[in-house]
C-alpha cells in the first residue's frame, strides 16, 4: 500500500493546478518582433530572388527556400505564443530565423553582410537538429546527442570560418573574410565539411531510428515528424556531397525541400492537437451525464485522452491508500517505471490519479481539461470505489472472524480426541483388565464393571459435544461421507444426492454439512414434515446445496432459526443463502457458495 | 493367531497389546503411522491388523486409506478399523463391496474384553464385526414406507446381530436361544424383506447393510 506522500514524490508529472490564463495563450513583444522579421525575411527573399531572376525564379527549390524558413519561423512562433512552456515551438522559430537570416543576409551588396550570411548559411541546420534531439520534451539531456549536435556545429562554425579563409567569390560582393586566398585549400575543407555532415547525418539517423523504436505507441506516433526529419537531413547531406562531383537530382532536391516545409507544419499540428483535442471533451460531458460507472468512467477518458493503457486510481482517505476500480488496493508507479501520473485534485485534496502513458505529460492542458470535466464524475467514482473497498473490507473481516472460530473449534475438537476421550478409552481398558484378573465373581469385579459403564455413558457425551464442535469427519472424509450419517440419524427421512465426487475445499465442506445439519433440525422441530431431499451438485465454480422439505412452511427467516448464521457463514465465503418458505408450501433452502478448483 | 496394531496414543497401544496377549493372541507388531502398518502388513502377513482411523500426519483419513490399501492387496488379511467415531458413510466406504474380513468399532469397545476379542477373531477368520451404533443407526433410520415395520421384535434383534456380523451360533448364544430357532427367524426375516438368504455370514452382513442403507 502505498502512502500518499510517497506518492505525490514518484508522480512523474506535478500535481496540476490549472490553467493559468495570464501566462498562456498570450503573444508577448519579442514574439511579435520575430514574427515581423520573418515575414520582411520573407518578403525580401522573395523580392530578391524576382528581381534577380524574375517570377521563373521562384519554380525552383533555391527560389522557394524562403518557404522553409517561413514555414519554421511561423510553426515555432505560433506554438511558442499557445505553449510557452513547450521548449519546441522556440526551438523551431529559432531554426526559421536563422534560416531566413542567412538567406536575407548573402543577398546583400554590402561585402560584410554578405559575409556574415555565408557563415551563417548552415547555423540552422545545428539548431534543427537539437530541435529533432529535444523532441518531444525540448530538452536535450544525453551526452550523446550533444556529441551529435556537437559535430554538425563543428561543420557549420569553425569549419565554416576555416573555409571562408581561404574561399573567394572571384566577383561582388566580396568575401571579407579571406585572407589567404586559395582554392585549393577552400576545396579541401569544403569536402572535410561535406564527408562529415554525412557521417553526422548517419549517426544522428541511426539515433532517432532507435529511438522510435524504443518508444511507446502514442509517442511513435508523435515521433514520425522527426524521423522525416533526420531521413531528410541525410538525404540532404548526401545530395550536397554528390553535388561536389556535379552529381544531381532535382526530384530529391524538391523531396528535401517539401519535407523541410512539412516537418514544422507537421510537428505544429501535434502541439495543437492537444488543443483540438479538447474538443473531444466535449464528448466526454456527453458521456458522463449518463452516470457512468467507474470502468465506464475509465473507458470514456481513455478514449479522450487516446491513451488505452490510461487506468485510474481513487485516493481513499480512510484507508490512506490508493486503489483501483474494484476496491482493491494498487501501487502507484514509480519514476522511470515507463508510466505517468497526473493527481486529480479537488479542494487541495487528491480524489484520484490518472496512471497514463508519459507521452500525455506533452499535453497538460488537455489532461487539465479531461479531469476538470470529469471532476464530478471522479468524485463519484471515488465514493463508489470506497464503498466497495469498505464491502471488501468487511466481507474480509467476516471471513476471517468466521475461520479464526472455525480453526479454534477445530482445535478444540481434536484437544478433546488426542486428550480426554483416549485417556478414558485407556482407563476403561485399564478397568476391565483388572476385571479380567479378579475373576467372574469378585465383588470388586462388578464395582469395575459399574465404573466402566460410566465412562462409556461420559464417552458418548464427550463424543457429542466433540461432534458439535467440529465434524471431523467432513475434514477426514468429505461431505458425501459425513452427510450420509447425518441424513441417516435425521428424525424425518431424508433422500440425499450428493453428485460431487471430488473434494472441495475444507470451509466450503464445513459450511455446507452445518448448512444440511441445521436445516434438517429446522425441518425437524417446525415443518412438519414427512419427506426431505438434500442435494449437493456442482455448477461451474458453485458448490450448491439445497434443502427442500414439504412441510407447512411459512419459516422465519429473520429470527432465531440458525438461519442468520448459515447466512453469515455462506456470504463470508462469497457465497449466498436463499430461502423460499411460503405459509403451506414448503421450505426450500438453497446455498451457492463459490468454490474455484 | 498373529495381530497388528497401529494406534498413535502410546497408551492405548500398550493397553491392547497387553489385553491381546493375555487373551491369547500375539501382537507380532505395533506402530504409530500408516506406512509402518503397511510395512509390517508385508514383513509379518498377521491373520488381522487393528487400525486407529486417525492416524498421523494430518490425523484425516490416514488409517482408513491404510486399510483399504489393506483390504485391496492383501485380501487374506483381516482388517479391524477402531474410532472414536462411527459412521454410516465410513462403514460402506471400508466395506466397499464385500464385509469379508472387515470390522469397523467403535473405540470404546476394546474394553468390553470377551465381546472385542470375539470381533477380534471373527474379522481374522474372515468374517466381520460392524458396531451396533451403525445397524442401530441404519435400522432406525425414517423410512417413507418402512418394509422393516413387518418383522416382529426378536425378528428385529436376530437382524441387528446378523448385521453386526455374528454367525447364528453367536446370535444363538446371544439371545439365549436354539441354533434351530435362531435359523428359523433368520429365513423369516430373509423372506419378509424379499432378500435372497446367503451362505456366508460376511456375506450377509452386506447384504443387510445395502438393504438397510437404500
Amino acid at each position: 500500500m502505498a502512502m500518499p506522500e510517497t506518492v505525490s514524490a514518484t508522480a512523474s508529472v506535478a500535481p496540476w493546478s490549472g490553467p493559468d490564463p495570464g501566462r498562456r495563450r498570450r503573444t508577448t513583444w519579442p514574439q511579435w518582433g520575430l514574427w515581423l522579421m520573418a515575414l520582411a525575411a520573407a518578403a525580401g527573399a522573395v523580392a530578391t530572388t524576382v528581381a534577380n531572376e524574375g517570377l521563373n525564379g521562384l519554380e525552383t527549390p533555391n527560389g522557394l527556400k524562403f518557404l522553409v524558413g517561413l514555414a519554421f519561423a511561423g510553426s515555432g512562433l505560433y506554438a511558442w505564443g499557445r505553449r510557452p512552456d513547450n521548449r519546441l515551438g522556440p526551438l523551431m522559430a529559432a531554426v526559421g530565423c536563422l534560416y531566413l537570416l542567412a538567406q536575407i543576409l548573402v543577398q546583400a551588396h554590402a561585402a560584410a553582410l554578405f559575409t556574415a550570411g555565408v557563415w551563417l548559411s548552415d547555423a540552422w541546420v545545428v539548431v534543427f537538429v537539437a530541435f529533432l534531439l529535444a523532441f518531444p520534451d525540448g530538452r536535450v539531456t544525453e551526452r550523446f546527442d550533444l556529441v551529435v549536435i556537437g559535430m554538425f556545429a563543428l561543420m557549420a562554425f569553425p569549419l565554416e570560418l576555416a573555409w571562408l579563409l581561404f574561399w573567394t567569390t572571384g566577383g561582388s560582393p566580396e568575401n571579407t573574410l579571406a585572407a589567404w586566398p586559395n582554392d585549393t585549400v577552400a576545396g579541401n575543407i569544403d569536402s572535410a565539411q561535406r564527408a562529415l555532415v554525412v557521417v553526422a547525418s548517419v549517426v544522428l539517423a541511426i539515433a532517432l531510428a532507435r529511438r522510435w523504436a524504443l518508444a511507446s505507441p502514442p509517442l511513435r506516433r508523435a515521433l514520425v515528424p522527426i524521423l522525416v526529419g533526420a531521413v531528410a537531413i541525410l538525404l540532404g547531406s548526401v545530395l550536397v556531397a554528390l553535388d561536389k562531383f556535379q552529381i544531381e537530382f532535382p526530384t530529391a532536391r524538391w523531396a528535401v525541400f517539401a519535407a523541410y516545409v512539412a516537418i514544422p507544419l507537421v510537428v505544429l499540428g501535434g502541439i495543437l492537437r492537444s488543443r483540438l483535442a479538447r474538443s473531444t471533451v466535449g464528448d466526454l460531458f456527453v458521456e458522463l451525464r449518463a452516470d457512468p460507472s467507474p470502468a465506464e468512467l475509465r473507458d470514456a477518458l481513455a478514449r479522450t485522452l487516446r491513451d488505452p493503457s490510461l487506468s485510474l486510481a481513487y485516493w481513499l482517505p480512510q484507508f490512506r491508500s490508493w486503489s483501483d476500480l474494484d476496491g482493491r488496493p494498487v501501487e502507484m508507479p514509480t519514476d522511470g517505471g515507463g508510466r505517468a501520473t497526473t493527481m486529480v485534485d479537488r479542494q487541495g485534496e487528491h480524489v484520484a490519479a490518472l496512471i497514463h502513458d508519459p507521452a500525455l505529460a506533452d499535453e497538460p492542458e488537455l489532461l487539465d481539461a479531461v479531469s476538470a470535466a470529469a471532476g464530478i464524475a471522479i468524485e463519484n467514482g471515488r465514493l463508489h470505489v470506497e464503498l466497495r473497498a469498505r464491502l471488501e473490507e468487511l466481507r474480509g473481516s467476516r471471513s476471517r472472524i468466521i475461520e479464526a472460530g472455525q480453526k479454534e473449534r477445530q482445535r478444540l475438537e481434536r484437544n478433546l480426541h488426542d486428550g480426554a476421550q483416549q485417556r478414558l478409552i485407556a482407563l476403561s481398558l485399564e478397568l476391565s483388565l483388572l476385571e479380567q484378573e479378579l475373576g467372574p465373581d469378585a465383588d470388586a469385579g462388578l464395582r469395575l464393571s459399574q465404573a466402566r459403564r460410566e465412562i462409556a455413558t461420559s464417552l458418548g457425551e464427550l463424543r457429542e459435544v466433540a461432534r458439535g464442535l467440529h465434524p471431523a469427519v467432513v475434514t477426514g472424509h468429505g461431505l458425501a461421507v459425513a452427510l450420509e450419517q447425518l441424513t441417516a440419524r435425521a428424525p424425518v427421512p431424508v433422500r440425499l444426492t450428493v453428485a460431487i465426487d471430488e473434494r472441495l475445499p475444507e470451509q466450503v465442506e464445513v459450511a455446507a454439512y452445518y448448512l444440511v445439519s441445521e436445516s434438517l433440525v429446522n425441518t425437524a422441530k417446525h415443518a412438519r414434515a414427512t419427506s426431505v431431499s438434500v442435494d449437493v451438485s456442482r455448477t461451474n465454480d458453485q458448490a450448491v446445496v439445497e434443502v427442500v422439505d414439504d412441510g407447512i412452511g411459512g419459516a422465519d427467516t429473520e429470527h432465531g432459526t440458525g438461519l442468520r448464521g448459515l447466512a453469515d457463514r455462506v456470504e463470508a465465503l462469497g457465497g449466498r443463502l436463499r430461502v423460499w418458505s411460503p405459509s403451506g408450501g414448503g421450505t426450500r433452502v438453497r446455498a451457492e457458495i463459490p468454490c474455484a478448483s | 493367531m498373529r495381530v497388528v496394531i497401529a494406534e498413535d496414543s502410546v497408551l492405548l497401544r500398550e493397553g491392547l497389546t497387553q489385553l491381546l496377549g493375555t487373551n491369547g493372541l500375539e501382537v507380532v507388531g505395533s506402530c504409530a503411522t500408516a506406512d509402518d502398518l503397511l510395512l509390517k502388513v508385508r514383513s509379518y502377513s498377521p491373520d488381522v491388523v487393528i487400525v486407529d482411523i486417525r492416524l498421523p500426519p494430518t490425523h484425516n483419513d490416514e488409517g482408513l486409506r491404510a486399510a483399504l490399501e489393506i483390504r485391496a492387496h492383501h485380501p487374506d488379511v483381516g482388517v479391524l478399523v477402531l474410532s472414536q467415531y462411527v459412521e454410516v458413510g465410513l462403514a460402506m466406504k471400508l466395506l466397499a463391496d464385500s464385509a469379508e474380513g472387515a470390522g469397523y468399532l467403535l473405540k470404546d469397545r476394546i474394553s468390553d474384553v470377551e465381546e472385542f476379542i470375539a470381533a477380534v477373531e471373527r474379522v481374522a477368520t474372515g468374517g466381520s464385526a460392524i458396531d451396533p451404533i451403525i445397524v442401530s443407526t441404519l435400522l432406525t433410520r425414517q423410512r417413507e414406507d418402512d418394509p422393516l415395520a413387518a418383522l416382529t421384535r426378536r425378528e428385529r434383534e436376530v437382524l441387528e446381530l446378523m448385521a453386526e456380523g455374528r454367525s447364528n451360533q453367536g446370535i444363538a448364544d446371544k439371545l439365549v436361544l436354539s441354533l434351530r430357532a435362531v435359523e428359523k427367524y433368520v429365513s423369516s426375516i430373509f423372506g419378509k424383506l424379499g432378500l435372497p438368504s446367503s451362505g456366508r455370514d460376511s456375506r450377509r452382513v452386506l447384504a443387510v447393510l445395502l438393504y438397510l442403507r437404500s
